[in-house]
């Protein structure tokens, strides 16, 4: 009986090195949904252990990680609609923002652009969040964002222009600058 | 410059820029002192470069990995194939105890000196023999044993070193901490200690040794805490543990 448990036990070894490196990427698409950072990392949890349950028909998908964010992603939106999380949403949603060494006058300034970037891509329609997420805080390739969300390359090429144009007009239209770039 | 990153700019809005491309722009406005004209692009590469360093509180994936390893344990055996084993593997056993019983009555002769006649033999012979739970079961076997002669000894420490199976080099670890006052076994223990690469197996070595108080290993447990290819949780366990050797060597 022990060599069953002990193959049990390597199955594991290989599943934590297989996907716990994507856990910090798979927190932020949680975060970029839910705001909160304990729902995110709840759904965190929850995503790794679906897939651990579901690990025999692993060996079934092209990518884990893109099922992995798949997952997330269908996870946070179903959170979102149940009620129970509305309630909770409300008390969340502080900024955590990592600056450099700047003077205090710098960083007020800069927090509040970077508190600003965050409203205007919350803002933004739920796929074109994601996809300006996943390539330009994730450094997806187009092929891996094709992969996760289905659409063609050239949707994705059009969703991503859209919304880095999006966000851009809305900072320009709070900070007054003249238009165009 | 300023000329590529306006044209870097126009291709980046047009969702055009490749990856590489991308990182230019976010490393250009991560500087101080953009132009002026550039500045309200900053911005939006900024955010990028800080939601990037974003991670999930330190103790959530030791939380996961926890949980794994309870589901890991509640588990019922799901596919045939495992049933199978796992049937089989009673039926093994229960043959295995019924012999082992039946010689123990019948045999008058020194049952310890004929299990490790055996033992010598599953382990000894070359791996493709035996298999990797036949083997756990000989050096079991060996553990149960008031005392061991120094062929065993040296059997037990090249299975900790050699054996294909890291089961079984964890099981030979194990074996041969309940002989620690044998002087070929801690200073096999030591030197296994400079050969391991598997984390698990050099987790236990140290463990061992600091347990049993062998203040000889503090150098390749030092040795082993500066490696750079070990993983990490080793190197910290390496680290502790020398500095355990040495303040039971002090004090």
């Amino acid at each position: 009986m022990s060599s069953i448990v002990f193959a049990i036990e390597m199955d594991l070894k290989a599943f934590t090195q297989l996907v716990l490196p994507t856990q910090g990427r798979l927190y932020r698409i949680a975060k970029l949904f839910l705001r909160s950072r304990e729902e995110a990392e709840d759904t965190l949890q929850d995503v790794l252990l679906k897939l651990w349950s579901n690990r025999q028909q692993l060996d079934n998908y092209q990518s884990v990680e893109a099922l992995a964010v798949q997952m997330t992603r269908n996870m946070c939106l179903d959170k979102l609609k149940s009620k129970v999380y509305q309630s909770t949403e409300a008390e969340t949603n502080l900024p955590e923002i990592s600056t450099n060494a700047k003077s205090p006058y710098q960083q007020a300034e800069l927090s509040d652009s970077a508190a600003l970037m965050r409203q205007l891509i919350e803002a933004l329609p739920e796929q074109h969040r994601l996809i300006l997420h996943l390539r330009d805080v994730e450094e997806y390739s187009f092929e891996e964002i094709q992969e996760i969300t289905g659409m063609t390359i050239n949707n994705i090429r059009v969703a991503l222009s859209r919304a880095r144009k999006e966000v851009r007009d809305g900072y320009l239209k709070v900070n007054n600058y003249e238009s165009g770039h | 410059m300023n000329q590529d990153i306006e044209a870097l700019l126009d291709k980046y809005y047009e969702g055009e820029t490749s990856l590489d491309e991308e990182r230019q722009l976010r490393d250009f406005f991560q500087q101080e002192g953009i132009p002026v004209h550039l500045q309200s692009h900053a911005a939006q590469f900024r955010y990028a470069t800080d939601a990037r360093t974003q991670e999930p509180s330190a103790g959530v994936s030791y939380r996961i990995v926890n949980q794994l390893h309870n589901r890991t344990k509640v588990r019922t055996l799901t596919t045939w194939g495992l049933r199978v084993a796992a049937g089989v593997t009673l039926i093994l056993v229960g043959f295995a105890g019924g012999r082992g019983y039946t010689l123990y009555k019948s045999q008058a002769m020194d049952i310890q000196s004929h299990e490790m006649i055996a033992m010598k033999k599953s382990l000894d012979l070359s791996q493709s023999h035996t298999s990797a739970s036949e083997r756990i079961w000989a050096v079991n076997q060996v553990s149960n044993l008031s005392e061991v002669d120094a062929e065993i000894t040296q059997i037990l420490i090249n299975t900790m070193n050699f054996d294909d199976n890291i089961n079984v080099r964890l099981a030979a670890c194990q074996a041969l901490r309940r002989f620690e006052n044998e002087p070929l076994v801690r200073e096999g223990l030591i030197q296994s200690l400079k050969i391991q690469t598997d984390p698990n197996v050099q987790l236990t070595l140290i463990e061992i040794l600091v347990s049993i108080k062998e203040k000889r290993a503090a150098d390749a447990m030092q040795r082993l805490a500066q490696n750079q290819e070990a993983l990490e949780i080793v190197r910290q366990k390496a680290e502790e543990g020398v500095m355990q050797l040495k303040k039971k060597s002090t004090s």
